[in-house]
């Protein structure tokens, strides 16, 4: 009988259930075990489902163990598909953490793209990072009336945490949040400070929609610096969709109506 | 004359808004091309904002598809040169402006801390002289750098003419600095652009390249010391203006590449904004967009596959092949390298198989230490082989039975269609095409080609 460990959707669940498929296949010698998360199971007959126990200290285990025997690189994949929307990203980190012990090299394993679930880390870590990287050039901070540079977005995978530190060193003598309406997460910057990752809470749309006077004027200027930087004579709408796709546009100022 | 005119045009510019400035400044400098903030990896100090990201980013993209990266505006469009080619010459009756150093500085903080941005980008018409327009520039960047603390990307130009000096000051403080090269022949440039000259031009560039070769050294030996434009140096061509064929202009970009350590060549298609006896005649296809893409893929070969230029196009044969992309066309002409095997081939073999990018290459290469590769091995790893599989070999044996017959390979070629980049003939400052990489879905944090 197959084992399946549900979790919930998070960093800690995911490899805290890591850690318990880790066990039984390793230590308990079972040959197969599987990972699924709480709200998105579809029931599978021989299986037996175990629920997680959660903790830090089961998460921080899997993390040593990945980065001491996998190796930096590995582990930034593995921590980038552990983000992805795709339900079956624990099936495919757990094979591919499986699969690092039959090669050579351990450290290599990122490298051994024959294997399908390493390549679906790969592909799933390219799927994230790729989204990464586009918010870290489309997200828009607009100035609140109280000073506080205010962003907001819709991602697809969870990167909120992946997005932060970019901005925690670009602006680092401002104060800014940034709202992620997905996941319902904030990411609170204050002033020469770390940032804090904030989950629950509602968002107060009144004074998160209130900006400063100064801010209406730049988003005015900006608005027309990007339709006189455009060609005419080169215009091709297809080639900037392709660029830049209309799901990113919705808090761009540059596309927003003036 | 010249005088009065000028002081009229000053009076103009006197009462405009920083709106109405940025709307004519903006379009001035549009014809620009390079947009791009890679180069330099730079984290923040704590003491201002901004940082810089070897990759670049892209923040937004116009709607010619090319991407806003930095605030691209002109210092001035007061310019005492007269260009043919340039919409800015001094005898076409367009609205002048100038921006004040101040200004500029507010634009580019405000902006970037909005995330808008990446940084300037400062290029400017000939105010009075190229050492006082260059003058002005260093107050702006000055101040930007050092009265608002900004650590953002700057990319300026080089006035043609300005003193050395300058220009070496100027260095200090961007990130990025170019000087346009214009045309590939002395002899265009001396008939379109009569107030620059060759020596104006490659003056500047080489003592860029002396002052950043310096510069590495001091930054190695003293961890503190100012760095020289970190990115490196670019320039830009006006393609289709002069009479050049693709292989004159193939050729200086590669020497460009080779003797001045040059970063990137830009290519710019000729876009018809004056009437002028100079000028080719304007003929209603719009600017030589398909011949611009062909020497980017060109300027890609060069710079990342190890081809020189002599091997893609020779005197006999200037120009580039319509149908074929130059790696294609390389390929159909020298059969007798092919097929490839996969599992043995060295990596420069592989990056000259049709189809094959180098991520691609890359990957070949790491993944058959560990196990021999097959096709679908490679269909796996991301590896297009629309174009590639009749190049190619695994452990012998082809995907298809195919013939190594120049005529049977280009007519099946052809059959898959190359996937010019979006528009009829368009193309982007991105190009995908040598990069086919459709399984991982881009991987545009690790290839921005905006490099």
């Amino acid at each position: 009988m197959k084992r399946i460990y549900v979790c919930n959707d998070e960093v800690t669940g995911l490899l805290s259930a890591l850690y318990d498929a880790w066990r039984t296949v390793v230590v308990d010698g079972m040959p197969e075990c599987g990972i699924r998360f709480r709200g998105c199971i579809e029931q599978e007959f021989f299986c037996e489902y175990t629920e997680v126990e959660e903790s830090e200290k089961k998460a921080g285990a899997v993390e040593r163990l990945i980065l001491k025997n996998l190796g930096w690189y590995a582990y930034k994949l593995i921590y980038q598909a552990s983000l992805s929307t795709d339900p079956l990203k624990g099936d495919a980190i757990l094979g591919t953490m499986l699969e690092a012990r039959r090669i050579a090299d351990s450290r290599r394993i990122m490298d051994h793209l024959g294997n399908a679930q390493v390549e679906k880390v790969f592909e799933l870590s390219r799927n994230v990072g790729d989204e990464v990287h586009r918010w870290l050039q489309f997200l828009r901070f607009g100035e609140l009336e109280n000073g506080i540079m205010f962003a907001r977005f819709e991602p697809k995978n969870r990167v909120l945490t992946c997005v932060a530190p970019h901005f925690a060193d670009r602006f680092c003598l401002e104060n800014w949040m940034i709202y992620d309406e997905t996941y319902q997460e904030y990411v609170v910057h204050e002033a020469g400070k770390q940032w804090v990752l904030v989950s629950g809470g509602e968002l107060n749309e009144e004074l998160a929609g209130a900006f400063s006077d100064r801010e209406r004027a730049f988003r005015e200027l900006w608005h027309k610096f990007t339709e006189s930087i455009a060609i005419e004579d080169r215009k091709n709408p297809g080639c900037q969709m392709g660029h830049l796709p209309l799901w990113y546009r919705k808090n761009m100022v540059e596309f927003m109506p003036m | 004359m010249q005088e009065r005119r000028a002081t009229g045009r000053m009076r103009i510019t006197e009462d405009m808004s920083v709106m109405d400035k940025l709307e004519v400044l903006t379009d001035a400098a549009k014809y620009d091309v390079a947009c791009t903030s890679s180069g330099t990896d730079r984290a923040n100090d704590g003491s201002g904002i901004g940082n810089c990201v070897k990759a670049g980013l892209c923040h937004s993209f116009a709607a010619d598809g090319r991407c806003i990266s930095l605030l691209k505006i002109l210092f001035t469009n007061e310019c005492i040169f007269d260009c043919k080619y340039c919409v800015n010459r001094r005898s076409n009756d367009v609205l002048r402006a100038s921006f004040t150093p101040d200004e500029v500085c507010e634009l580019t903080m405000e902006f970037y801390r909005r995330n808008y941005i990446e940084g300037l980008f400062l290029s400017s018409g000939v105010i009075q002289s190229p050492d006082y327009t260059m003058e002005l520039i260093y107050a702006a960047l000055y101040k930007l750098r050092n009265e608002r603390r900004f650590q953002g990307y700057i990319h300026v130009k080089a006035i043609p003419g300005a003193s050395l000096e300058l220009v070496q000051r100027v260095g200090f403080l961007a990130d990025r600095m170019s000087v346009n090269l214009e045309f590939a022949t002395a002899d265009g440039l001396k008939r379109l652009a009569p107030h620059k000259t060759r020596k104006n031009i490659l003056a500047p560039m080489r003592m860029v390249q002396n002052v950043a070769a310096e510069n590495r050294y001091e930054v190695q030996s003293y961890r503190n010391a100012p760095r020289f434009v970190p990115a490196g140096q670019s320039t830009q061509m006006i393609i289709g203006a002069a009479p050049e064929s693709d292989y004159q202009i193939l050729h200086v970009a590669e020497s460009l590449y080779k003797q001045f350590d040059l970063k990137r060549v830009f290519y710019s298609a000729f876009i018809h904004l004056n009437e002028d006896r100079e000028l080719p005649a304007r003929t209603g296809e719009g600017p030589p967009l398909l011949r611009e893409h062909r020497l980017y893929q060109a300027d890609w070969l060069l710079r990342y596959y190890h081809f020189e230029a002599k091997e893609i196009l020779s005197e006999e044969d200037p120009n580039f092949n319509v149908l074929f992309d130059p790696k294609c066309n390389w390929a159909l002409r020298h059969l007798e390298a092919f097929p490839v095997e996969v599992n043995r081939a060295g990596y420069e073999m592989l990056l000259r198989v049709p189809g094959l990018g180098y991520r691609s290459a890359q990957r070949i290469v790491r993944a058959r230490r560990i196990g021999k590769l097959d096709f679908t091995d490679l269909k796996k790893m991301g590896v297009v082989l629309k174009r590639a599989m009749y190049f190619l070999t695994c452990n012998g044996k082809m995907m298809y039975p195919t013939k190594l017959d120049e005529d049977y390979i280009a007519r099946n070629l052809l059959n898959t269609g190359e996937k010019l980049p979006e528009g009829a003939d368009g193309m982007t400052y991105r190009q995908m095409s040598l990069f086919d990489d459709v399984r991982f879905g881009g991987g545009i944090s690790e290839k921005n080609l905006c490099v």
